[in-house]
């Protein structure tokens, strides 16, 4: 009963497994686990936000009222953070929110051998940080020109102290989309191998003689681990957003 | 509250007069419960809305301030230590080792402090800024 022994790994569970091999011209862009995954995010969200809302009562069902909590809660962090103008990127933040949202929680749902935490890999993290960060530079060059720039510049300072901190603002900039993507994946890859560590402690008690008795602790603490990870799956969903949105603010009005 | 609870005398679809009159009971003391509940709601929605949301956000900024800090000293140090062994050596042709590395994993230290301070600040005062713009929506169609 050697969990180890059997390549339970706790890591396992963050393998890329290839389903669907496509070549494309030397590239390879076999379907894997992960971007099934995605899919089937993608159809669940598309799904579910395209029949909740096909109805468009006036008093909302409960699907319909589902999507709207969505729209009025991503919408309001929006405004709070970036005011009236970042309407205009409600529709990124939106989907991101939802996107790393659903990822998250499908990650929580427990299918042997299948499971899959997509947004436990910093590849997939990474590559929407740098979505986000390339769009707030870009926006905000074509909104202030070279201005943008003066969100390094602090302001109310010395100008002797300038070239301290411009190096200061500058990789605090830098390192904006490295927190924003290392806080997701990290959140997730720790979260998920301190459950299976814990899960994998029943079985190795159970199979201990008369240790077995102690088995019920590690099941209760994976249960309220359990709990736990849903809640940091919404929550780091949510910071993503939130971040995002101050990020966004940033292009949006210039200097700080 | 289940329809077969009240025509289970035989009566399906008939309501009787008693019948009806509860129901017009239940729906009147509905519409009163709306009205008292809906001019509440309208009106501390703001700031009961964002106060839900910073007592939810709390856990989630706690968790923000740990990452903007290593963040800083991560970017920091990995500019410096490019600077260090690519950019200076080849491209200026100065041996700098370890001179940027220290400098820029000290001022990326600062950078850190500066995120976390940034965003502590942010939590103290909160996110929105009515300052920050004007209440137009569409505004950014003058801009273009």
């Amino acid at each position: 009963m050697a969990a180890e022994g059997h390549g339970h790994s706790p890591i396992e569970q963050f393998e890329i497994k290839e389903l669907l091999p496509i070549n494309i011209f030397g590239v390879d862009a076999s379907l894997t686990n992960s971007g099934a995954y995605m899919i089937v995010a993608l159809s669940l969200i598309f799904g579910f936000l395209y029949f909740s809302t096909g109805g468009r009562s006036l008093v909302p069902t409960r699907m319909q009222s589902i999507s709207e909590l969505l729209y009025e809660f991503v919408a309001n962090t929006v405004r709070e953070n970036v005011g009236n103008q970042g309407m205009q990127f409600f529709p990124l933040v939106f989907s991101l929110f939802i996107f790393v949202l659903v990822l998250n929680l499908l990650g929580m749902i427990p299918i042997p051998g299948i499971t899959f935490t997509v947004t436990s890999h910093i590849a997939i993290t990474g590559a929407l940080a740098i979505m986000v960060i390339s769009i707030v530079i870009f926006y905000g060059l074509y909104k202030h020109g070279l201005g943008f720039f003066k969100i390094f510049v602090p302001s109310g300072v010395p100008l002797a102290l300038y070239p301290l901190l411009i190096p200061i603002e500058i990789i605090s900039f830098i390192s904006r989309p490295i927190s924003l993507s290392v806080r997701l994946f990290a959140n997730m890859l720790a979260g998920h191998i301190a459950l299976k560590i814990f899960a994998g402690f029943i079985g190795v008690l159970l199979g201990a003689g008369a240790w077995a008795i102690l088995a019920p602790l590690p099941l209760a603490l994976t249960v309220a681990l359990t709990a736990l990870e849903v809640l940091v799956a919404v929550l780091q969903a949510y910071v993503f957003a939130v971040l995002t949105c101050i990020y966004l603010s940033d292009a949006v009005h210039g200097s700080h | 509250m289940s329809p077969a609870e009240k025509g289970s005398d035989g009566t399906e679809g008939h309501l009787s007069p008693e019948d009806r009159a509860e129901f017009k009971r239940r729906s009147a003391e509905i519409g009163r419960k709306l009205d008292a509940a809906r001019p509440q709601s309208g009106a501390s929605k703001r700031g009961q809305g964002s106060k839900d949301g910073d007592s939810n956000a709390l856990v989630g900024r706690a968790l923000r301030l740990s990452t903007e800090l290593i963040g800083g000293i991560v970017v920091g140090t990995a500019l410096g230590w490019w600077f260090d062994t690519y950019l200076m050596p080849t491209v200026f042709g100065v041996k700098t080792w370890p001179l940027m590395f220290i400098v820029f994993f000290l001022l990326g230290s600062a950078a850190g402090m500066l995120n976390v301070v940034r965003s502590g600040m942010k939590m103290k005062t909160g996110p929105s800024d009515p300052s920050k713009g004007p209440a137009v929506p569409d505004d950014e169609d003058d801009v273009k």
